[in-house]
């Protein structure tokens, strides 16, 4: 069994990355394109396993001009969504309406220019099915979950035990079917992203239960709550000892002036901040528990042509440490120290990567792949729209 | 001279060791089975150089040899890179790396100091009127709804006040057409605690509450205030502060964007903090607008410094409970009160002296 390692450092990718900043600015932002490969050719480059190395292949020239419609549309957005409420539902349903199509060009795009020892992967999923996984089964979810809402609402309003116990009865079905199709998407669209990724010739293939990933969801959940209680207590603890509670109890008097509004808010500002930054933290080690977790069960379950596999041993508190420490960093660096921060989670990603191939890779062999468009790429790129199993 | 490395045939994984000789133009590549290419180094295709990632020979035929030794490819290619490097020059050179660091602070702090309102008030007058009137439409009726309660001054003193204003008040402060300023009369009260407030829409509609008008001793005290509103709305204030609340929001997300999912969280502690600074400004501005104008209808501007004080005398009577009024500076979106009475006083100077501007 063979562990990644990543070869780069943060000093000399602060080099890179900071001439990159000034080439974007220097440029009004047309250099971008370049920038985004010069990046990612470090990461991927210093990317290793067993000696051999990843690639990144997308020139800045091929991500020109659809960095330039993204960016247009981009704008678009950010204006019409400023002047017009309207506009900007209509464009959020637009929006909504391509993001399958979105990710599937990404992951096309993306697979297409990285290559390992020579070999380019690439992807081939349909649209058909972006569109079931990705659009039609969160709809159906959320209509779901609305109705069984909407019973509840009903059924609060019966008097008597029987209405309470029809409204518990369905708070259960509630969450066991929010749980249970949360697990589906999320088995639908990992398979939808390893089951049609292609190394060469060879085929990736995945194999989730349901079950396994209806128990990290509902772990995750229980994380979270725990989580937010533990913040309620030690806040809570260290405002009754150090404001008062009488300053808090007087605040529902304020009223509506804005001035004395802010003047009592200044009195609970220091625990208002205290919260936030917890409520950070705790989000950040939330997703780190999902994250941690998820990607072990799907690393176990995964393998190319049946003969390599794959083992994740993330754990849930270094890498929450690592996505704390990093936050911290860039905000007191005032975004300066985001080359280190990068550097250590690509470290920390790398080294808890390993792969089981007894043959090595040397009988794979690239395929002919036809050219493709980055216009799908780029606006998941300019609208943060998240591509991939997240690992 | 000799480079080692590895070899891969045209899309194959398989790795081979090889070494790469070079004599004059030519090169020469001798793989560990046994296979040897030759030809001009001309025929050669080179990857770019980054930092001391492998470097990638790709040959005629499409096989590859790769190498770490960037320092000989470089020394071998000379000729045909000079340009090429230029990038790799800049992120090894300590100057540069300084010069980019410098030039990057610089370009950041002065995007956010002038760079944002710069361009806020730009597109904010370019933007056509109707703009105004689609973003004040419903805000008064909101409102009322939520915020004020129906005015107690007498009908009379609002049509004196109105009439007043319009053929006195409202031509010093000429409006693009499509747009004409509206008086609204509103009661607000915080519990029992009546509150003196004036404030502007961009549409033109200027609100001003029963205290504030109890509170005016003076036509010329109501007249400045009302000067102040204008100011905003000639300004287009509250379009500006739209549109540099998105410039704000967008470059946080673009310099913590690569983090993803932290960006979202810090937006909203980083807009308040800087945006507040912006309407600070707008402030100064609109009371500067008032005092010109004052100078210019023959108004003292001390009337302005006078009911300011009043106001702030008041407030003091409701808010003496509270003394940490200070650790809210930071986040406050007022100039400090005693400030803008010393520049409403310096106006009055001017005026004094019969001036009709007056130098800061």
């Amino acid at each position: 069994m063979k562990t990644l390692e990543f070869n780069g450092n943060a000093s000399e990718y602060f080099k890179i990355w900071i001439v990159n900043i000034l080439l974007i600015i220097l440029t009004l932002g047309l250099y971008y394109p370049w920038a985004k490969v010069r990046n990612n050719r470090y990461f991927y480059a210093n990317s290793a396993l067993d000696g051999r190395s990843f690639e990144y292949h997308a020139t800045g020239k091929q991500l020109f001009f659809a960095y330039l419609i993204a960016m247009g549309l981009f704008i678009s957005y950010v204006v019409i969504q400023e002047v017009s409420p309207l506009g900007s539902l209509v464009i959020l349903g637009i929006l909504f309406l391509i993001i399958p199509w979105v990710i599937l060009r990404s992951m096309m795009f993306k697979m297409r220019m990285t290559s390992f020892s020579n070999i380019h992967f690439g992807f081939n999923g349909d649209i058909k099915q972006a569109y079931i996984n990705f659009l039609a089964y969160p709809i159906a979810l959320y209509i779901g979950l609305f109705a069984i809402f909407m019973l509840m609402l009903y059924t609060k309003s019966i008097d008597g035990i029987a209405g309470s116990i029809l409204t518990i009865s369905l708070l259960v079905i509630l969450i066991g079917v929010m749980i249970y199709g949360l697990a589906y998407i999320k088995k639908r669209s990992t398979h939808y992203f390893i089951d049609n990724s292609q190394y060469g010739q060879g085929l990736f293939k995945t194999n989730l239960d349901i079950k396994k990933l209806a128990i990290i969801l509902s772990k995750t959940i229980g994380v979270a709550v725990l989580s937010i209680v533990v913040i309620f207590i030690v806040v809570g603890l260290i405002t009754y000892l150090t404001i008062g509670i009488e300053t808090i109890a007087g605040f529902n008097q304020v009223g509506e002036d804005p001035n004395i509004l802010k003047n009592k808010i200044a009195l609970i500002l220091p625990m208002i901040i205290a919260i936030y930054i917890c409520m950070i933290f705790a989000m950040i080690f939330i997703i780190s528990y999902s994250l941690a977790r998820h990607r072990k069960y799907i690393y176990e379950n995964t393998n190319l042509d049946e003969k390599i596999n794959f083992i994740s041993t993330l754990k849930v508190f270094p890498l929450a440490w690592v996505l704390i420490s990093n936050f911290i960093i860039i905000i007191f660096t005032f975004g300066f120290g985001t080359p280190w921060a990068k550097v250590r989670v690509a470290r920390l990603m790398l080294k808890n990567t390993h792969v089981k191939a007894e043959n090595g890779f040397d009988e794979y062999i690239s395929k002919e792949q036809s050219n493709i468009s980055s216009l799908g790429e780029q606006i998941g790129d300019v609208f943060n729209v998240d591509v991939g199993i997240g690992v | 001279m000799i480079i080692d490395g590895k070899w891969h045939d045209k899309r194959s994984a398989a790795q081979f060791s090889a070494s790469f000789k070079v004599s004059d133009d030519s090169f020469c590549i001798n793989i560990e089975t046994g296979t040897e290419y030759r030809g001009k180094l001309d025929s050669l295709e080179l990857s770019d150089r980054l930092a001391n990632v492998q470097r990638k020979i790709i040959l005629e035929n499409g096989s590859v040899f790769i190498t770490n030794d960037n320092d000989s490819i470089d020394n071998i290619f000379k000729k045909r890179l000079k340009y090429k490097k230029m990038i790799h020059t800049l992120e090894t050179k300590t100057i540069w790396i300084l010069i980019a660091i410098v030039v990057s602070v610089i370009f950041g702090v002065s995007f956010f100091k002038w760079g944002i309102p710069y361009f806020s008030k730009e597109i904010a007058h370019s933007l056509p009127t109707k703009t105004n009137i689609l973003i004040s439409k419903n805000t008064l009726d909101l409102l009322d709804k939520h915020i004020f309660k129906k005015t107690e001054i007498s009908q009379k003193t609002i049509l004196q006040i109105r009439e007043h204003f319009h053929s006195n008040i409202a031509s010093l402060g000429k409006l693009e057409d499509g747009l004409k300023y509206n008086l609204h009369f509103r009661l607000l009260k915080s519990g029992d605690f009546s509150l003196p407030n004036a404030m502007a829409l961009p549409s033109g509609d200027i609100i001003l509450t029963d205290k504030f008008v109890q509170l005016c001793q003076s036509q010329e005290e109501m007249d400045s205030v009302l000067l102040h509103e204008m100011g905003h709305i000639v300004h287009r204030d509250s379009l500006q502060i739209l549109i540099s609340g998105t410039f704000i929001s967008v470059a946080i997300m673009a310099i913590i964007g690569d983090v993803n999912f932290l960006a979202d969280m810090s937006v909203g502690i980083g807009s308040l903090l800087i945006s507040s600074s912006y309407t600070r400004e707008h402030e100064h501005k609109a009371d500067i607008y008032a005092f010109e104008k004052m100078l210019s209808a023959k108004i003292d501007p001390i009337a302005f410094s006078n009911i300011m004080n009043r106001m702030s005398e008041y407030m003091d009577k409701y808010l003496s409970s509270d003394d940490e009024v200070d650790l809210l500076e930071y986040i406050s979106t007022h100039p400090k009160t005693n400030q803008r009475i010393a520049i409403a006083k310096h106006y009055s100077e001017c005026f004094k002296k019969g001036l009709t501007t007056c130098s800061q």
